[in-house]
């Protein structure tokens, strides 16, 4: 069984989705993500195995790669379409309680961007890292923000911002989550932020990618 | 002085599958597939999901203070800084300008990404980004043909947001153009609307001239497209 996981993990890896995608390339003809999936589960392996020692870790490989920028997004895309199509097989053992999620994510573009390509790729990562993600969309007010974390207790929240006119919205929007529901990890991202700013706003971790980010949530519910 | 106005195919842009490949961080022609083959269909589809539009307006009255690193139009004063300050300071007249390639194409990347379509949805925002940025470049190639011909030349564009000049002055430049000129609105938080829009300015004169951009002008650290990009044609951001 691990060699199967082995090799569900490095069609996350690779982007290897189904039987029918040619990429990658030198993948073409081969069985992927999905249907080794499938003869996992068929073959009794847990679902928490398949999802914990195949798709996350995977996912955890192609995202340190991004990180190091051995990899563009095109890749990073590829492989959490594999991710994706393979944890369909995983949905009824979600339902059932059988796999339990890491935790929850709550993210959003914050109130005056409407940029979602950055946000949308950390939503893909931290899915991948074994998490719920809850995607609030663009254009997040803290009211919505604040909504979600009282409908999941105990969440984590990611802010991005595109433009430095937007990510001074942030600083509100974490203050009025942190005052509404105190103790909740809000992380930010997006081009114009910082380390810096992370800091001046209280927020509690910034990454300028999504690996970091994934690196954060695992070491806070570790 | 008076309004240029423009309005473009998307088959008149030279928006070409080598061109995405480069964005996307392949060298052209070696996006394994099914990238080509996606970029292909979404260019395919592309001439129906735009409306690109774009123009510019001249003011003569131009000042550049290089103590406060202003540059003023019309009496508006903007706080363009030193990089901006240092290449306009020879310019006699300035063009402001705006762009867009339309809702459309953003709304079919988001309606895809929506469906779990992330490859073909990400494309589509690619092609969307080069559409406005190309049909920039033609409006500035007319802009520079004109100013040739009465022996003047251009600068380079520079935009609110890059090398100091704050995005919150998108509203100055802004009041310069009538309301919703080429279908593009600014939110209050200095946003354009459609997503896939420019704007800024160029310099105008007979002792100005087009340099390229060089990145290390520019105080985005983080930019991914930092290294990689030429520097005679710098013009992505
Ligand atoms: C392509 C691009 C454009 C395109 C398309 C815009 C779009 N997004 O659709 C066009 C040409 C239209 C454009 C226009 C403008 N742009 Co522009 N653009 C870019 C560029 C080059 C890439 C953006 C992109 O797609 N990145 C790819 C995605 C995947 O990256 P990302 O969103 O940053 O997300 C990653 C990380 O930031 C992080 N992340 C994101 N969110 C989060 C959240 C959390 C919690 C975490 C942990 C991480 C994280 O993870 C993601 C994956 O790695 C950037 C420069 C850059 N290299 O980032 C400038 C940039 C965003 N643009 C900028 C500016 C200023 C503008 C304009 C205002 C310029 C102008 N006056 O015309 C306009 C504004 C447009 C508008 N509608 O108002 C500035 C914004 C900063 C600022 N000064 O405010 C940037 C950063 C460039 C710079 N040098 O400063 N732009
Ligand atoms: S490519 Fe990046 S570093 Fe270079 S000018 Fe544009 S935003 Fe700045």
């Amino acid at each position: 069984m691990e060699e199967l996981f082995e090799k569900i993990a490095h069609c996350v890896e690779f982007g290897k989705i189904n039987l029918a995608s040619p990429y990658p390339p030198d993948m073409k003809g081969q069985v992927g993500a999905d249907e080794l999936t499938k003869q996992a589960i068929d073959a009794g392996a847990e679902p928490d195995d398949v999802l914990k020692k195949g798709l996350v870790v995977g996912m955890e490989k192609i995202g340190i790669k991004f990180r190091d920028n051995k990899v563009f997004v095109p890749q990073v895309l590829m492989s959490a379409k594999a991710m994706s199509t393979a944890m369909e097989h995983l949905k009824p053992f979600f339902e059932s309680g059988a796999v339990k999620r890491k935790g929850v994510f709550v993210i959003g573009t914050v109130a005056g961007d409407l940029h979602d390509i950055g946000k949308n790729l950390v939503s893909m990562m931290v899915k991948g890292s074994g998490f719920e993600v809850v995607d609030l969309g663009t254009d997040v007010n803290s009211q919505k923000f604040i909504e979600a974390v009282k409908q999941h207790p105990g969440c984590f929240v990611g802010l991005s911002a595109l433009l430095t006119t937007t990510m001074v919205n942030m600083e509100k929007i974490v203050t009025d989550i942190k005052t509404a529901i105190p103790g909740t990890k809000v992380l930010i991202g997006g081009a114009p932020v910082s380390e810096d700013f992370k800091e001046k706003i209280h927020a509690d971790f910034y990454s300028r990618d999504p690996q970091g980010a994934v690196d954060f949530l695992k070491r806070s519910v570790a | 002085m008076e309004l240029q106005e423009y309005r473009f195919r998307f088959d008149e842009l030279e928006v070409s599958i080598d061109i995405i490949e480069k964005f996307m961080g392949y060298e052209p022609g070696q996006a394994p597939e099914p990238m080509p083959q996606l970029i292909n269909e979404v260019l395919g589809i592309a001439h129906e999901l735009c409306d690109i539009r774009g123009g510019y307006i001249i003011k003569q009255e131009t000042n550049i203070n290089r103590e406060f690193k202003t540059m003023h139009i019309n009496g508006t004063e903007f706080d363009v800084k030193k990089i901006i300050t240092n290449q306009l300071r020879k310019m006699d007249n300035v063009a402001l300008f705006v762009c867009t390639a339309g809702p459309g194409i953003s709304n079919y990347s988001k309606d895809l990404m929506h469906e779990g379509d992330f490859i073909k949805g990400y494309i589509a925002d690619v092609v969307g980004s080069e559409i406005v940025e190309s049909a920039m470049d033609k409006i500035q190639a007319d802009l520079e043909r004109q100013m040739e011909s009465r022996g003047w030349h251009i600068t380079d564009r520079y935009s609110p947001g890059y090398c100091g000049w704050s995005v919150g002055e998108q509203h100055k430049l802004f009041s310069f153009f009538p309301k919703d000129f080429c279908g593009i609105t600014l939110t209050p938080s200095s946003l354009m609307q459609p997503i896939k829009s420019v704007s800024g300015v160029i310099g105008i004169g007979p002792e100005v001239r087009r340099k390229g951009y060089v990145c290390n002008m520019c105080d985005m650290v983080n930019c991914i497209y930092r290294e990689k990009k030429d520097t005679k044609k710098a013009d992505r951001c």
